[in-house]
């Protein structure tokens, strides 16, 4: 009998918490949700987790996105002059911003900030934006000297950067998350500073209040932001792993913004369930790309490879995977990102040149060629298997390999990867941020690209010194066209749209115009 | 007693130290080189040195192993190399939520198993034996994730379907956990039961005139049970290592969810010590299972 009560017990137990919860609240809080716990608070020891800077933090110029277009505004600093050489950066900062704690922003914490990143003991993933690029940055990194020589503050408002040489990009790497601001106060000489919310303090819209690992990231409007307070009390991050329980808090409205980046798995349903409406898209600067192997024959010859672009119907791919949400790309510049030639010659579909093309270069039976991709994308799978079906119509029998992550890593570094698919998004707008990343000496290997034009090569080192805007311009437009068209070393195939679905409250939102799933969120305001 | 517990203890020893090198080992000899898989699509040569160094990459493989288990033997299990934070910190503030969880699913799974199993045995092939033996067979057959997908899609709105913020949160992960569970110890209970009740010392009782239910609380159950509470103490730390489905799908910070991070980004230290710290569990629970097991029958106590 006892046994009976018992479980009448525990069945009336679950009943009771059966009870309708509490409806949502409707609350002035943005309620988001991340797949993972953010790597780090410290933006200059990660590559991967920016919304904490991008909210938090503020950086001396900031990229905004006009009308879909990156644009350079003013950040920390109101103001700026570049010496005609292009080597002489002097940066006029805002008065009176004061960090979370209450510490005046001053130029001193710029060059802390500096020297933070390029001290090889804080051990930064990020240093990119000064190594090579300040002057004597690289010599604090690998040990000859004992600061950065290139930065300095002139006064409290005023800090100046000279260069090695003349680069470009450099106010658009300012920009990026990496080059946040620290306060040199509160944060030398502080190990914690990077997991522990209590210590991270920046100059940002909002402050990092609370991190339960594993659960929650708890982000606190910054009511003294220099300009201005934001429209909502804070940001709540919760972290979900699963895709379908992400899906089923927006619906119940735990969540206010859906970003598919994180689950793409899920579009289907919000198509199918009558949210279209609520789903806002804006482009995206990032190419989707297939790569060929230069060095694996007969990929090593131009005309195959020529023949191989032909072959491969690339709306087709994205009619049948993303329902056309996206644009065929004829370059490796996307569309939104600075040197994107419009006008460039269409790659055509056409399998019966293709195979025309593949007989004169002496393949007229086609041939054996690999595809590899990481083991855990499906994404990847889905495409390279589409690719691998169009080659089968001009008679190439392409083989997909499948690396676990790590292999792929290590045979990509040693340039024996064979070709793939993948894309690439812009960190920054500039055509360096592709071009250079891939084509040039120091990185074709590392890319399994091996591209051999030395040409191209010496005209892609020029570029990134050159001062003339037009010129350089120019100089990538004819970079591009040689790496797609000319050489064909590579086949653009799209660049896709980001998607989002918002909860019908969220007003403000706006699709940034770069390829990160994370942003700010400064702007939006709440409605009732 | 004393003796046999220590005997049982320091035969686990050996097993940890070689259990430790055998996980150090297959973590290390997967291929690839881990900082380079950790900063993905960006090459930066200088960075990946510089990483390399500072982690005691370059030393041999034997020197890191007898590093490791130096420092783990005083409670050091490295710094996660994503969340740059000492694993034995991470895994102390997690395990408070996979023992709450797997505690809820223990106990669900004791509260409906064994009186379902009773009942079952005692109305065999009645209506209702028929029906929870084909729910217990459900639960044990059905992977975890499914069930997962249909208890949120039935209950959202009701109950919350991700997160412990509240204790609400722990229901539904409660019932996918233990439910498989649960049907294996109702199963377990029945034949056990049934066998029992086919014993000589039960007609016995019969005969002397006492009420069924007496004949089954009193003389039947007591010897029934036992390989159940066996059982039941083994089924504790495999749910405590088991949970790591269920807490990934409800987002509960427990060592399961730590574990698939790990994974994710091969983070090495917290994967090593996250598999260390589940296996030392297990270890555990099959100690204290055979303990207990020799206490209630102490035919097991083999001199």
């Amino acid at each position: 009998m006892k046994r009976l009560t018992s479980l009448a017990l525990a069945l009336l137990l679950v009943l009771a918490a059966m009870a309708p919860a509490a409806l949502a609240e409707k609350d002035n809080w943005l309620h988001l949700f991340l797949t993972d716990n953010p790597e780090t608070l410290d933006v200059q020891l990660t590559t991967d987790s920016y919304t904490i800077p991008l909210n938090c933090f503020d950086r001396l110029v900031e990229t905004d996105t006009v009308d879909g277009v990156a644009q350079i505004v003013p950040g920390l600093a109101d103001s700026w002059d570049i010496s005609e050489d292009g080597l002489t950066y002097t940066f006029h900062l805002h008065e009176g911003v004061t960090f979370h704690n209450g510490d005046p922003f001053t130029a001193d914490d710029v060059v802390y900030t500096v020297n933070r990143m390029m001290d090889p003991a804080t051990l930064a993933k990020n240093t990119d934006i000064y190594y090579g690029v300040v002057a004597g940055a690289a010599d604090f990194y690998d040990g000859n000297a004992d600061s950065v020589s290139g930065v300095v503050a002139l006064d409290d408002n005023t800090v100046q950067f000279t260069l090695e040489q003349a680069y470009a990009p450099f106010l658009s790497c300012l920009a990026t998350p990496g080059g946040s601001i620290f306060n040199r106060e509160s944060t030398e000489g502080v190990e914690d500073f990077g997991v522990n919310p209590a210590v991270c303090f920046g100059t940002g819209p909002f402050q990092v209040t609370g991190w339960e690992l594993g659960s929650r990231v708890t982000l606190k409007a910054n009511p003294d932001y220099f300009k201005g307070a934001p429209q909502i009390d804070g940001i709540t991050l919760d972290i979900v792993s699963d895709a379908d329980t992400q899906r089923m808090m927006f619906e119940e409205g735990d969540i206010d913004v859906f970003n598919f980046d994180y689950a793409e798995s899920q579009l289907q349903w919000f198509l199918d369930n009558g949210y279209q409406d609520q789903i806002v898209s804006g482009s995206r600067a990032g190419t989707y790309y297939f790569m060929f192997n230069t060095t694996i024959e007969p990929l090593n010859d131009p005309e195959v490879r020529k023949a191989l672009q032909m072959a491969i119907d690339r709306q087709g791919i994205l009619d049948a995977l993303y329902s056309g949400e996206g644009k065929v790309l004829n370059t490796f510049i996307p569309e939104g990102v600075l040197s994107h030639n419009d006008a460039a010659e269409e790659i055509p579909y056409d399998p019966e040149q293709a195979k025309a093309k593949l007989a004169e270069a002496g393949y007229p039976d086609g041939f054996d060629m690999e595809i590899a991709i990481m083991a855990d994308s499906t994404t990847s799978l889905n495409v390279s298997t589409i690719i691998q079906s169009y080659l089968q119509q001009i008679g190439v029998r392409a083989e997909i390999k499948q690396y676990d992550e790590s292999s792929y890593y290590d045979i990509r570094r040693d340039g024996e990867l064979p070709s793939y698919y993948n894309s690439w998004s812009a960190d920054f707008n500039d055509p360096d941020n592709f071009l250079y990343t891939f084509f040039s000496r120091k990185n074709t290997k590392g890319r399994s690209i091996n591209y051999d034009n030395q040409e191209i090569m010496d005209l892609l080192e020029e570029a990134r010194v050159m001062v003339d805007f037009d010129a350089r311009m120019a100089a990538y437009q004819t970079i591009d066209d040689a790496v797609v068209h000319q050489d064909a070393i590579t086949l653009p195939l799209y660049q896709r749209n980001h998607l989002f679905c918002l909860n019908p409250r969220v007003q403000g939102f706006k699709v940034a115009w770069n390829g990160w799933s994370d942003m700010s969120f400064y702007t939006i305001s709440l409605a009732d | 007693m004393a003796k046999y517990i220590t005997k049982r203890i320091l035969v686990t020893i050996p097993v940890l130290l070689g259990m430790i090198l055998l996980i150090f080992f297959m973590l290390n000899v997967v291929p690839g080189d881990p900082v380079t898989v950790m900063m993905k699509e960006h090459l930066k040569e200088d960075v990946v040195e510089n990483l390399r160094r500072s982690m005691h990459l370059d030393d041999p493989f034997f020197i890191r192993y007898l590093r490791y288990v130096w420092d783990a033997i005083r409670g050091d299990l490295g710094v996660s190399w994503k969340l740059s934070r000492p694993v034995t910190g991470l895994i102390a503030t997690a395990f408070p939520y996979t023992l709450r969880l797997a505690v809820c699913a223990a106990l669900f799974s004791w509260i409906m198993g064994i009186p379902v199993g009773i009942i079952s045995a005692v109305r065999k092939n009645s209506l209702i034996d028929h029906l929870s033996m084909g729910l217990s067979l459900f639960g044990v057959s059905m992977p975890v994730f499914w069930v997962a997908l249909i208890l949120q899609n039935t209950f959202k709105g009701t109950l919350p379907v991700s997160g412990v913020q509240t204790w609400k949160g722990y229901i539904l992960p409660t019932i996918v956990l233990g439910w498989s569970s649960a049907g294996r110890i109702a199963r377990l209970t029945r034949s056990n039961l049934l066998e029992v009740l086919r014993e000589d010392y039960i007609r016995t009782a019969r005969s002397k005139g006492l009420s069924r239910l007496m004949v089954i609380t009193r003389h039947a159950l007591k010897n029934a049970l036992i390989p159940v509470i066996t059982v039941m103490a083994i089924q504790i730390s495999s749910l405590l290592s088991g949970a790591v489905i269920t807490e990934s799908v409800f987002s509960i910070p427990g060592v399961g969810s730590l574990a698939i991070s790990a994974i994710k980004n091969r983070d090495m230290p917290l994967l090593q010590g996250t598999v260390i710290f589940t296996a030392v569990l297990i270890i555990v629970g099959n100690l204290v299972a055979d303990v207990l097991y020799s206490i209630i029958d102490p035919r097991i106590r083999v001199e």
